[in-house]
């Protein structure tokens, strides 16, 4: 009887489990708008049609530009909104991706369209390494590593006579028509920030995703419960590696040139975390939304003032203001007041 | 021997200026766990008023030191007001701090830039550029004075900590905040007013870096890694410490800049960061390792 008994209370549990499981799944299926970011992409895909009707290089560009810095912020948001270490050296990575790829196209004619991968790899394996000994740290002082390894990267990039030094490097421009050239870097970076915007979403709702927010709460107790930290936040630092690695690849071969005052500067490091913050920082939205909002504003300061000062000081101004008074992010902000439009919920 | 004496008095001369340029960020995370990446955009700032002075109205840059001081101070009350105070009850404070202050550091870049242009500026009294002779020794005038005007600065921050009443008030502040509070110090005053030091220490630096290393807006990200080294060794929050480690990793880089090359001496102190973060997270002289 009581054998029984025991058997039938298991069984409800389980059943009282499932049953709560479903009501958490079909709630989150109910809420989501997965058409939304799907017609987005689709639009998009469909946008160089419009070079048929006319010039529109400059609309491709800012698209091209804005998907560049989706990804980008979307993969330092896996460190820096899902674990929650704040990596200020992420430009590092851009960089790393940039040349690896470039080096191949100059010496070999590789393009970096099909190397973009691997040097995504090259940049996750540094940032593994590198994770390995700045992640003992955390709050400010891997703030302050994070600062240091890009300094780091920086001389040594600029003294590193083999990738051209400081004066950088020259690559080969395609042999497309000015009103073609765009389009193969236009629909690779597409891809890549889709990939990387599908990707956040797949390790957000991971097992592994589930750890990262963990130790970002509590890395004691993440750690009593069972979860490797270590491993799991330098595989986020690896990963989020990884996704600036590519876009830098092919944002080298579409400048045509490298150069480490272009690609190694804090200020790309900057915009990654002011995009996550501004947007929402761990939320999958919220890097996207970041950086449609921080290019249009850039743009908007460079059309009416010029001046890249000016550049630094708004980039400047609009994240403390973002800070003092949105610190949860525009995402974040409207979720938690439960007035979150539902095709901006892609979590 | 020679040699290894020059590159000393070199070393130890800068090393001097250096602990200035850090004491100010030690005393702010001292008091108020504040990890200030504006620090170094701000000692530009005190030179950019130096180099002002010193190109409209002859100024010595020395003299113009108090000056920078107090207008630096002025200006670090000011920005307490506006961005530290409210946020000094967030759960996450520390770690929103060092992106405010970030986000500062690249304001007031901006703002000099804007100002000033990009250009490399140097203020240049008849003693930048004269030395002693001691021997086949040299010592530059311009870095030997700055060096001891920062000693002597430091000492006296020293003694005004160690045996004033609000010395005591800000090392209580330092030590445990909510037990100072509970003996009676208006730890709100304390926190700008040690702000308001730190920050006028700052300006103070800049009117001695101004003739000591050229500057333009946007050198402080080079100086911010360096001053953390710098502060980070010595433990933070401890001025001694950031002396000695000032002078220390100033040594060291002096050695490297003249037998390895001058580009690597710079890497020094990056490099001696992620050493230092890895084996001793709370430096020389930290009591605990309170960001790790």
């Amino acid at each position: 009887m009581a054998v029984t008994l025991q058997d039938s209370s298991a069984s409800a549990v389980i059943e009282a489990r499932r049953a709560h499981n479903e009501k958490l799944s079909r709630k989150a299926d109910q809420t989501r708008a997965t058409w939304f970011p799907l017609t987005l992409l689709a639009l998009l895909a469909a946008l160089p049609l419009l070079q048929f009707v006319g010039n529109y290089n400059y609309v491709l560009h800012l698209v091209l530009f804005t998907a560049s810095y989706v990804a980008m912020a979307s993969g330092w948001n896996i460190l820096g909104g899902f674990a929650g270490y704040v990596s200020l050296g992420h430009a590092v990575f851009f960089g790393v991706g940039g040349y690896f790829s470039g080096m191949l196209l100059a010496r070999y004619g590789i393009s970096t369209l099909i190397t973009a991968p691997l040097a995504g790899l090259v940049a996750a394996a540094i940032g593994y390494a590198v994770g390995l000994v700045t992640l003992k740290v955390r709050g400010p002082s891997f703030i302050i590593s994070s600062i240091a390894l890009l300094m780091i990267a920086r001389i040594l990039f600029d003294n590193w006579h083999f990738i051209g030094g400081a004066n950088g490097l020259t690559l080969p421009p395609n042999d497309l028509s000015v009103q073609w050239a765009k389009l193969p870097y236009y629909y690779a970076m597409l891809a890549i920030a889709a990939f990387t915007v599908w990707s956040a979403y797949k390790i957000k709702h991971s097992k592994f995703g589930l750890g990262l927010r963990a130790l970002s709460k509590d890395e004691i107790k993440a750690e009593s419960a069972g979860i490797d930290t270590r491993f799991y936040k330098v595989a986020a630092f690896a990963l989020s590696a990884f996704f600036v690695g590519m876009v830098g690849a092919v944002w080298g071969e579409y400048l045509t040139y490298l150069r480490p005052n272009i690609f190694l500067l804090i200020l790309v490091s900057a915009n990654m975390v002011l995009m996550c913050i501004l947007g929402g920082k761990g939320t999958i939205a919220g890097p996207v939304i970041g950086a449609i909002l921080i290019v249009a504003l850039n743009e908007l300061f460079v059309a009416t003032m010029g001046a890249s000062e000016i550049n630094i000081l708004g980039t400047g101004l609009v994240m403390a203001i973002g800070l003092i008074f949105f610190p949860l992010g525009l995402v974040g902000t409207l979720a938690r007041s439960g007035r979150l439009p539902r095709i901006l919920n892609w979590d | 021997m020679a040699e290894i004496l020059q590159i000393l008095i070199l070393g130890l001369a800068l090393g001097g200026v250096i602990a200035l340029m850090g004491s100010g960020l030690s005393l702010v995370f001292g008091v108020m766990r504040i990890v200030n990446l504006a620090h170094p955009a701000l000692i530009i700032g005190g030179a950019y008023i130096t180099y002002l002075a010193f190109k409209t109205f002859d100024i010595d840059p020395i003299a113009m030191l108090p000056v920078a001081a107090v207008a630096m101070a002025a200006v670090g009350v000011v920005l307490y007001r506006l961005l530290f105070q409210r946020e000094a009850k967030s759960a996450k404070y520390s770690e929103m701090t060092v992106l405010l202050t970030f986000a500062l550091a690249m304001m007031v870049e901006g703002l000099l830039g804007g100002l000033f242009t990009n250009t490399q500026r140097v203020t240049s009294p008849d003693y930048a550029t004269a030395a002693f002779f001691i021997g086949d020794v040299f010592i530059p005038k311009g870095q030997l004075y700055a060096g001891l005007v920062s000693l002597a600065i430091i000492a006296a921050l020293s003694l005004f900590l160690k045996y004033s009443r609000l010395g005591y008030a800000i090392r209580a502040t330092t030590q445990n905040r909510e037990a100072a509070e509970l003996l009676g110090v208006n730890v709100q005053f304390i926190s700008v007013l040690a702000f308001a030091i730190g920050i006028g220490l700052a300006g103070a630096a800049g009117s001695l870096v101004s003739f000591v290393f050229s500057f333009f807006p946007a050198k402080h990200w080079e100086w911010i890694a360096m001053l953390m080294s710098v502060v980070v060794l010595g433990g933070m929050g401890s001025i001694l410490g950031t002396v000695v480690g000032a002078l220390i990793l100033s040594v060291v880089a002096a050695f490297v800049g003249t037998w390895i090359g001058a580009t690597w001496s710079t890497l020094t102190f990056f490099l001696a960061l992620f050493i230092i973060l890895l084996v001793r997270p709370q430096g020389l002289f930290g009591e605990k390792p309170e960001m790790a």
